[in-house]
């Protein structure tokens, strides 16, 4: 038996795989103690045991976002401690006159410097001043910090010095997140700030996970999603807790690549809608990773799914800037009053309330019919939208409508067209509360062929936990230009290989379901980001990757220009036993007839059109069911529109698949 | 809301075109940085992107740096007197401050967007390049004439259908320190371009050329529409203030600017009759610069989801006298008017409006970018190296908020580069950055602290600095102190030496220096 458990911030989602039986469960969250819910839901599940439990959590997330992390220090060289509030010098916003930025994790007097200095390939140029240290360390404990990050210049090229100090610290008692094991790579800002933010949510990950620990059922493992889409067992997650920042969002964007390619899609775009916000992710293949991370408005170079958020989702407000042009969010109900048609005194129109009087939300099949919708506040509340367009209510909910997907369309432009993929050679998977709601017109204004919604989309999350192999992610800067002698290059990846092996086959992976992927950060010379292509053993297969990966991200390459290797990597994976997707194959479609009929409205060539719209229930669907737009997919948790001139097929992995059936209209 | 008799523009489909639009010009950012060569334009961003149509007016810019904002429409419209016929694959390069550029190594590109065989429009960017020759190494000397400044670019088209103009691109090209680094960065602003045309394509062939015109025209009026909103919320009248630049390097004269801000409804003139003559040294500025400065402070007024296109500053009006310090004849030098110029117009203006809006407007922020260029040959390669960075410094405070310490303020925001990428990059070393204590100006709210940086030498190099608010402090708003001067100190053999704020100096293995930056003025009386 697996469980995939996610922590968010309303439910604590379940997902329990026993045999070729998928249960699904979800409780209120606890957020002053997340295990609470997670016990509950084990309890109310009946699991006793189990292979593992799989968890994606939110402390590590919430202590950062929240600053309510430890009391922590830093230890710099000297001269260098104010790098972490100094960042990139730059301001967040451009023409904002009260602009803030986030207060440092460590605040200055808790940043401390020692005596010593590096040059950049490593060699001493100052020696490490032992009396520093001394004073360094007294100061730290002095101060009552519960954990110390450190993070010395140039410690990627030799970590002596930076080891002395950890080991001084940790000798005393202290907890200690140093920078060359963390993260050796270059660029000190950016590395400081990733071991801080180790340092400043470890101990809370410790005591949360290890809590947790002792409270599970015995002889059921517990491993914890990262941000890189792996999982890794509770006792890496403690002290690595860094690696764990973003993994809610993350096990989603592995769900939905899980679920799209039983349907034979290997290149999707995970679309997951929620109340407040909405994520979205790119999947070539494999899911596209960056290091470019961020939580709240620090960053984090850790590898992690490029995930890019949208303030926008259902509760979000539609308004009028000063020219008179609708806007959808990034202001929200929020979950309290929350939209008008929850009937608790919302009165703004939000994208929900767009959704009621376009009849695409209805009160019989809300939450399974366990909630109410008021109609007639949804209706008042577009109605204002209305007045001041000059329009019907329905011509401002379909324009409501409208502007959130452009808004969506602005956030998969960013992790497609900006990274040089061309999103109509993709399939949508749409998830969350609201993705099906809005998937297909967006999928229409972007010219993306086909729509996927899968069997579980509330819970897609907790479901990809399932799918997620153990993972562990290593880098070491090595800064070699075109000139230089390369033959170092093969024995550090053997070093780090081995590594990844070791450390992998302690999470009791057999070996060989242990697969090691080395690759190499490259650039021309004098550029400062890098590509990263697969390491084959050879310098010259590695250049010509980079040259074609060039071409392909920036339309561009340029063979005669030297390149420079910036730096190597390891994955090390243990492949997951991934959970048997059941399938329920069937020997020819089948016209599947609605449960019901209802008005709702769609975008005609005149404005809106309303249409007699067949309604299916999910569950009563049978695989190879087949019907055409417009019609309305309803389930526990979401709803799916299907606009007029689009077919659906409930395939036999259990997704829905939605497609054009004449050329998509174009929109916009 | 339908001007068109065809197509309907409305509140929603008017949002769908602006989202569009400006997803392109971002999206031309995007190409931009990641594949760009020098530091300047990769790491620091220093650089603006924007689509025009085929009158020049400009349609969408992605909000990179505001020294651009009135200058890039400057660039097309002197490329569409200049040229008249464009073909596909056409790309026009200009640096030209005096027709339309800002300062020497800015290099702006304009490719017309061609849709079948229908001229659309352009699209432009312009890239801050870390040389462009001339007298010191990284192009932002202390000069008395723009000649010394690097080489001049009038419009020329530097590529003919797709193919490179050899000869132009030859002659440019051997007239920098560092051709190759210049030849990629051309490259990487050229995909750029590229992507634009290629959106625009998809953008027409979506929506159809007549819907994307009426949406133009409608984006503009709708961007003016903003503005006279956010200039109808200032109290008419009419506000002076005279702030003044430190010298222009060549005397120690200070450099007075002038301005009268008159807000009438919906309409704002800034004038500033009443500035010093143009000068000697290189702080002077083109008119397109104090635009840009002028329109940057409306913009800061206006809503964040203000789009930026022609219409965005059709109501506001500057005048700028030729010959004067904010608009500069030829050949006067110019690379500092960019850059330092900007700031001090920028004080100017906000110390007017001050006036009229006293509790809006923040104490005099560091009012520089201290820019440091240095050059020599690095002994790890045997090759040249041109370095140009620029430093943040302290934000001045705000009604009840402090200013920020050692960010970039007001005309630019780009990125310091980290010591370790500069320690590989050049011969030189990082031996302190940190905040500098206590130079923000007291109030009840404190201005921000500025920065100490300290580079050590390695090799025989020849440094530039251009800088400001040397010698005249960031002044406080509504009863608060000013912020400290900045400092320059060379160090050589343990002695200190001023080098003052404008000042190429040749310095030699083992010396440092030390760039302190000025930090905020205060706001309020400290109570």
């Amino acid at each position: 038996m697996l469980v995939g458990v996610d922590t968010g911030g309303t439910f604590t989602d379940f997902v329990v795989q026993d045999g070729a039986q998928l249960r699904v469960h979800k409780v209120l969250s606890t957020p002053d103690d997340p295990a609470r819910a997670i016990l509950q839901g084990l309890d109310e599940l009946g699991v006793t045991s189990a292979r593992a439990l799989i968890h994606g959590s939110t402390v590590a997330t919430n202590a950062v976002l929240e600053q309510k992390g430890a009391r922590t220090a830093l230890v710099t060289t000297a001269g260098f401690r104010d790098v972490l509030e100094i960042a990139r010098q730059t301001r967040p916003s451009l023409y904002d006159l009260r602009v803030e930025r986030d207060p440092p994790l460590v605040p200055r007097d808790l940043r401390f410097e020692v005596t010593e200095r590096l040059d950049e390939r490593g060699n001493v140029l100052t020696a490490l001043d032992h009396g520093s240290v001394s004073a360094a360390v007294n100061a730290a404990k002095d101060a009552g910090v519960e954990s110390v990050a450190v993070c010395l210049l140039f410690s990627f090229a030799n970590s002596e010095h930076e080891r002395a100090v950890t080991e001084a610290l940790r000798a005393v008692g202290l907890s200690a997140s140093a920078s060359h094991e963390v993260l050796p790579e270059f660029r000190e800002y950016e590395r400081t700030s990733t071991v801080v933010l180790n340092a400043y949510v470890a101990p809370l990950m410790d005591r949360y996970l290890g809590n947790l620990e002792r409270s599970l059922p015995e002889e059921t493992p517990l491993r914890i999603m990262q941000s890189n889409g792996g999982s890794i067992s509770a006792a890496v997650a403690r002290s690595e807790a860094a690696r764990t920042l973003l993994s809610g969002p993350a096990a989603g964007a592995v769900g939905a690549a899980y679920v799209a390619e039983a349907s034979g899609f290997t290149q999707t775009i995970s679309f997951d809608m929620g109340g407040t916000s909405s994520d979205v992710a790119l999947i070539d293949g494999d899911l596209i990773e960056t290091t470019d991370g961020r939580v709240g408005g620090h960053p984090s170079r850790l590898p992690m799914i490029d995930i890019h958020t949208v303030g926008a989702g259902g509760g979000s407000i539609a308004w009028f800037d000063a020219g008179g042009a609708l806007k959808v969010g990034p202001y929200s109900a929020g979950a309290s009053p929350g939209p008008a048609a929850y009937g608790q005194g919302g009165t703004e129109a939000t994208v929900t309330d767009a959704n009621v009087v376009l009849g695409r939300l209805s009160a019989e099949d809300f939450l399974g019919g366990g909630m109410d919708l008021d109609v007639e506040a949804a209706r008042k509340a577009v109605g204002s939208v209305a007045d001041r367009l000059g329009t019907s209510q329905e011509d401002a909910a379909l324009g409501i409508a409208r502007v959130t997907n452009a808004n969506m369309e602005a956030a998969i432009r960013v992790i497609s067209v900006e990274k040089g993929h061309d999103p109509r050679g993709f399939a949508l998977v749409a998830f969350g509360g609201a993705g099906p709601l809005h998937a297909c017109e967006l999928a229409m204004a972007m010219q993306i062929p086909r729509v996927i919604v899968p069997a579980t989309p509330g819970v897609l999350s907790a479901y990809g936990m399932l799918a997620a192999d153990l993972r562990k992610d290593y880098v070491q800067t090595i800064m070699l230009g075109p000139d230089d002698d390369t033959s170092g290059i093969e024995p550090l990846f053997e070093q780090l290989s081995e590594q990844g092996q070791r450390e992998i086959l302690a999470e009791g992976v057999e070996a060989d379901r242990i697969e090691i992927e080395p690759y190499l950060d490259m650039r021309y010379r004098g550029q400062s980001y890098e590509l990263t292509v697969p390491w084959t053993g050879s310098i010259y297969e590695a250049r010509n990757a980079f040259h074609a990966a060039h071409q392909l991200r920036f339309g561009y390459s340029d063979p005669d220009e030297p390149v420079q290797i910036v730096n190597a990597r390891v994955k090390s994976f243990g492949r997951a036993d991934r959970p048997e997707i059941p399938r329920s194959p069937f020997d020819s479609e089948t016209a599947a007839s609605p449960d019901r009929a209802r008005d709702v409205v769609f975008a005609g060539s005149n404005g809106a059109e309303t249409r007699k719209t067949g309604i299916y229930d999910r569950d009563n669907l049978p695989a190879g069911a087949r019907f055409d737009g417009p019609a309305i997919v309803t389930q526990y948790d979401t709803t799916t529109v299907l606009p007029p001139g689009w077919s659906a097929l409930l395939d036999e992995a259990g997704n829905l698949v939605a497609e054009p059936v004449e050329g998509g209209r174009t929109d916009g | 809301m339908a001007d068109h008799a065809k197509v309907a523009v409305d509140a929603v489909s008017l949002e769908i075109f602006r989202s569009s639009l400006s997803a392109i010009a971002e999206e031309m950012g995007a190409v931009l940085t990641r594949s760009s060569y020098s530091p300047n334009i990769k790491e620091r961003r220093d650089f603006s992107c924007a689509l025009f149509d085929i009158k020049g007016r400009m349609i969408a810019q992605a909000a990179h740096i505001p020294v651009h904002l009135g200058s890039m429409p400057d660039s097309v419209a002197t490329a569409l007197a200049e040229f008249d016929s464009f073909a596909p694959g056409d790309v026009i390069a200009i640096n030209d401050p005096f027709g339309g550029g800002t300062h020497l190594p800015d290099i702006t590109l304009i490719s017309p967007i061609f849709v079948g065989d229908d001229h659309f429009g352009f699209a432009a960017n312009r890239a801050h390049h870390a040389d462009v020759g001339g007298m010191s190494a990284g192009s932002m000397p202390v000069a008395t004439e723009i000649y010394q400044e690097g080489v001049i670019i009038p419009p020329i088209k530097l590529w003919e259908g797709g193919e490179p103009n050899r000869a132009a691109l030859a002659l440019v090209l051997r007239n920098v320190r560092t051709p190759d680094e210049r030849r990629g960065d051309l490259a990487a602003q050229v995909a750029a371009n590229r992507t634009a045309e290629r959106r625009i394509l998809e953008l027409v062939e979506r929506s159809g050329r007549e819907r994307v015109d009426a949406h133009i025209d409608e984006l503009i009026n709708y961007a003016e529409r903003m503005t006279r909103a956010t200039i109808e919320g200032i109290p008419d009248g009419v506000y002076e203030f005279t702030d003044y630049l430190d010298d222009d390097g060549v005397t120690d004269e200070p450099i007075a600017i002038k301005a009268s801000v008159t807000v009438s409804g919906g309409e704002m003139t800034v004038d500033f009759t009443g500035s010093d003559p143009e000068a000697r040294g290189s702080i002077n500025a083109v008119a397109s610069v104090a635009r840009s400065a002028v329109y940057y402070i409306v913009r800061c007024l206006m809503p964040d989801e203000a789009p930026s296109n022609a219409g965005t500053f059709a109501p506001v009006t500057v005048i700028a006298p030729a010959g004067t310090v904010v608009n500069a004849n030829p050949p006067r030098p110019v690379a500092g008017g960019n850059v330092e110029t900007s700031q001090r117009i920028t004080d100017t203006v906000f110390g007017a409006l001050a006036k009229a809006l006293p509790d809006v407007i923040p104490a005099a922020s560091q009012g520089t970018m201290n820019n440091v260029t240095a050059g020599g040959i690095d002994h790890r390669t045997g090759q040249p190296f041109a370095y140009y960075e620029t430093m943040g410094g302290g934000m001045g405070a705000r009604n009840g908020l402090d200013g920020l310490s050692g960010v970039h303020v007001h005309m630019s925001n780009t990125l310091n580069t980290p010591v370790e990428a500069f320690e590989f990059a050049y011969p030189m070393r990082i031996s302190e950055y940190r905040l500098r204590d206590g130079s923000g100006g007291t109030g009840a709210a404190r201005g921000g602290d500025g920065l100490v940086r300290e580079i050590s030498f390695q090799v025989p190099t020849e440094v530039t600095l251009l800088s400001e608010r040397r010698r005249i402090q960031p002044w406080g708003a509504q009863g608060g102190e000013p912020g400290q001067c900045g400092e320059n100190v060379l160090i050589r053999d343990g002695q200190e030496t001023q080098l003052g704020g404008k000042k190429t100096v040749n310095v030699e293995p083992g010396d440092r220096l030390s760039i302190r930056s000025p930090g905020g003025g205060g706001w309020g009386k400290k109570r």
